[in-house]
């Protein structure tokens, strides 16, 4: 199967004033395509900043990131926009919805940042993420008047509407309660088989990683293996 | 739902969900617009009472002059043989109102009680139109001017002199040949001080002006040349195109100098030539020496305009760090899932100019209003203004092209204003959008 990320020996210092602080201290990766991945780590470990790597919003200090067979270090700030418009959908820890929009605007906003289709296209597409969301009564409503499993439903819409090669999710449920959590998890998993849509997720939670296909474990900015949401449960002495 | 309409929407809702900042803001962003609108349309008020006023009293729109020599150093403001220089003025601007011709002179009022310096216009009255409708009578008749012999003054002259209408006066001045003649009139009106122009300057037949100077039918002051509005902005083609005929007509004209003609004598009369030459000038020439006010008045508007303009703008970018440092994961959000620098540059670009644009409209409108009120309660100056605005109230011309100006101007500022960090807000890296703080 091809890969659709391929990440070489990536290094991510960030600097605050004059000390410099490793995030990742060279990490390889290579996620195939359909897959659906969990890194995991505790607190600390690299997670976002591995992930905001493969997402296009940061690039490594040394190393490489091929997402969908683009070099990241080779493109400009204006092709890394449209590499992430057109190819990767996001779903944040804290939901990040504009919050002066409608559900169903929100979910339409990357459509119209990308001008590709009609608005009965658009229209079709987002009422049928709505409803695939089991969100269909509350396209006209703000995200305020959501519950945060809702949102994130949304959310989920949104990261999914554009129909993205890659989906990266950030701690999806770190700010929901664990059966919430699950629901999203599930919606992410049934995406997943349906769409083909490779998803990569982060969590430090158990039961989360237990719905993926693999578990990729960082520690200290460090790859420290891949295993299965069983052996990774089995080592922390928890049933799968 | 189009792209536009999402970035109509976004700023209106943002604008609407920060309802106090924004109306703080745009309270503010009206308030300076009105004033913009109020100081202009007085500025215009003055202008235009200041044109229409001069207009009248001591100039045409384009004027054709000049002065006549006997010898070198002896300078009188004469145009001889008017009738063809007229011939050459009507055929040369075809499109004017119409032109009247005057006689100019300064002389010596003596009445049995006083005397004084003025300016003396010598008018044919049944052959100017506009005259009575620019003049307030305070007693006598204007038809009487008709009548050889009469005289027309200002109240405050009429003050000065202590006479009333039916009194006589004596007119005193050197004639072109330098001695001294003087003729007999009765005041047969006096008029309501139209400010600084009626000061200076007092009325009587021509025929009576050219008896005082001794000079013959044919020759008068000043051909003035009267425009209807819409040639207003040509006066400088008309005047260069008059220029031209007349040269090539055999006249000697004058280079062009931006001053009005009493204030020649000193230089005409230092020049080295004798017999006639035409002047041509227009009405701001000849009322420069009092369009300071005006400068003055414009000027003090554009310092005010300058002091509020800058704290609007300091308070828009200022609001605008308060909205970005809000949004910064809103941006941080919209970069990361795929809106360019420019759609982000624009969207906050946008907001400020609907708040703007709204403001304006707001202001302009209220402006328009208020100076409306002004005109209609007929305020009063006080009589130390008259003097400068020329007319005994407070007069506002608010025209529709300096309200559309205004808000143009005011809302290019405020896009301007909101530039700098709405360019800031395009160049946040998406990561901020990660950040689990703020
Ligand atoms: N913007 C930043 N500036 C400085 N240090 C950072 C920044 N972001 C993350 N770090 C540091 O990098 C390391 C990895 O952080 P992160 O990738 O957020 O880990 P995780 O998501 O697994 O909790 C941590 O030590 C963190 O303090
Ligand atoms: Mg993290």
């Amino acid at each position: 199967m091809k890969a659709i990320v391929s990440v070489r020996e990536a290094v991510k210092n960030y600097t605050l004033g004059n000390v410099v602080v490793p995030a990742l201290r060279g990490v390889t990766l290579d996620v195939v395509e359909g897959d659906f991945l969990a890194i995991a780590g505790p607190s600390g470990s690299g997670k976002t900043t591995l992930l905001n790597l493969i997402g296009c919003v940061d690039t490594p200090t040394s190393g490489s990131v091929e997402v969908a067979g683009k070099d990241t270090r080779r493109l400009s700030e204006r092709e890394l926009t449209d590499l992430r418009l057109h190819t990767i959908g996001f779903i944040f820890q804290s939901f990040n919805l504009v919050s002066v929009l409608t559900v169903s605007q929100n979910i339409e906003l990357p459509l119209l940042l990308q001008r590709k289709l009609t608005g009965p296209e658009r229209a079709q597409r987002v009422s049928a993420l709505l409803e695939r969301v089991g969100l269909r009564e509350y396209g006209t409503h703000r995200p305020s008047e959501l519950s945060g499993g809702q949102r994130q439903r949304v959310a989920i819409a949104r990261a999914l509407v554009t129909r993205p090669q890659l989906v990266l999710a950030d701690e999806p449920t770190a700010n929901l309660d664990s059966v919430t959590g699950a629901h999203i998890l599930d919606l992410m998993r049934e995406l997943n088989r349906t769409e083909k849509t490779t998803f990569i997720f982060s969590t430090h939670d158990q039961s989360v990683m237990a719905h993926a296909n693999a578990v990729v474990r960082l520690a200290d900015g460090k790859l420290v293996d891949r295993v299965t949401p069983a052996q990774a449960a089995a080592e922390n002495g928890l049933p799968a | 739902m189009s792209k536009l309409f999402v970035d109509l929407t976004i700023a209106f809702r943002n604008l609407v969900q920060h309802r106090r900042r924004s109306l703080f803001l745009g309270a503010a962003i009206a308030a300076v617009t009105a004033l913009l609108v109020l100081l202009n349309g007085l500025s215009t008020g003055v202008r235009e009472t200041m044109i229409d006023t001069a207009t009248t009293l001591s100039t045409g729109h384009v004027n054709v002059g000049g002065f006549y020599k006997v010898t070198a150093g002896q300078a009188a403001p004469v145009v001889t043989d008017y009738k063809k220089v007229l011939a050459v003025v009507q055929k040369t601007v075809p499109e004017m109102a119409f032109a009247v011709h005057r006689g100019r002179g300064w002389a010596k009022l003596v009445s049995d009680t006083g005397s004084m310096q003025a300016g003396i216009t010598g008018i044919d009255i049944r052959s100017e139109p506009k005259f009575s409708s620019v003049l307030q009578l305070e007693s006598g008749k204007l038809d009487d001017l008709a009548q050889p012999g009469t005289i027309l003054l200002f109240d405050n002259q009429a003050e000065k002199l202590g006479v009333k209408v039916g009194d006589a006066l004596t007119v005193s001045a050197p004639t072109t040949r330098g001695t001294n003649n003087t003729i007999d009139v009765r005041i047969v009106a006096i008029a309501h001080s139209l400010g600084l122009l009626s000061t200076w300057n007092c009325f009587i037949p021509i025929e009576s002006l050219r008896a005082l100077y001794q000079i013959n039918q044919e020759s008068t002051g000043v051909i003035q040349i009267m425009l209807d509005r819409k040639d207003f902005d040509h006066i400088p083609a008309i005047a260069a195109r008059l220029r031209q005929a007349l040269d090539q007509a055999g006249y000697r004209i004058m280079e062009p100098d931006p001053r009005a003609f009493w204030m020649k004598f000193q230089s005409v009369s230092r020049e080295d030539w004798t017999g006639q030459k035409l002047d041509i000038t227009n009405w701001e020439d000849e009322i420069s020496f009092m369009t300071w006010t005006l400068k003055a008045l414009e000027g003090m508007s554009v310092v005010l305009i300058v002091i509020l303009v800058a704290i609007i703008i300091i308070g828009i970018m200022n609001t605008m760090w308060i909205a970005i440092r809000e949004r910064t994961r809103e941006i941080g959000t919209l970069r990361a899932i795929g809106m360019h620098r420019r759609e982000v540059l624009w969207m906050f670009l946008l907001e400020s100019l609907m708040l703007g644009l709204l403001a304006t409209i707001v202001g302009v409108l209220a402006g328009a209003a208020i100076a409306a009120g002004l005109n209609a309660a007929h305020v009063p100056v006080p009589t130390g203004l008259q003097f400068f605005l020329m007319s005994p109230h407070l007069h506002m011309s608010v025209h529709g092209s300096l309200m559309v100006r205004s808000v143009v101007f005011i809302t290019v500022i405020t896009g301007l204003a909101a530039f700098y960090p709405s360019l800031k807000a395009a160049r946040l890296r998406p990561v901020v959008a990660m950040s689990h703080f703020g």
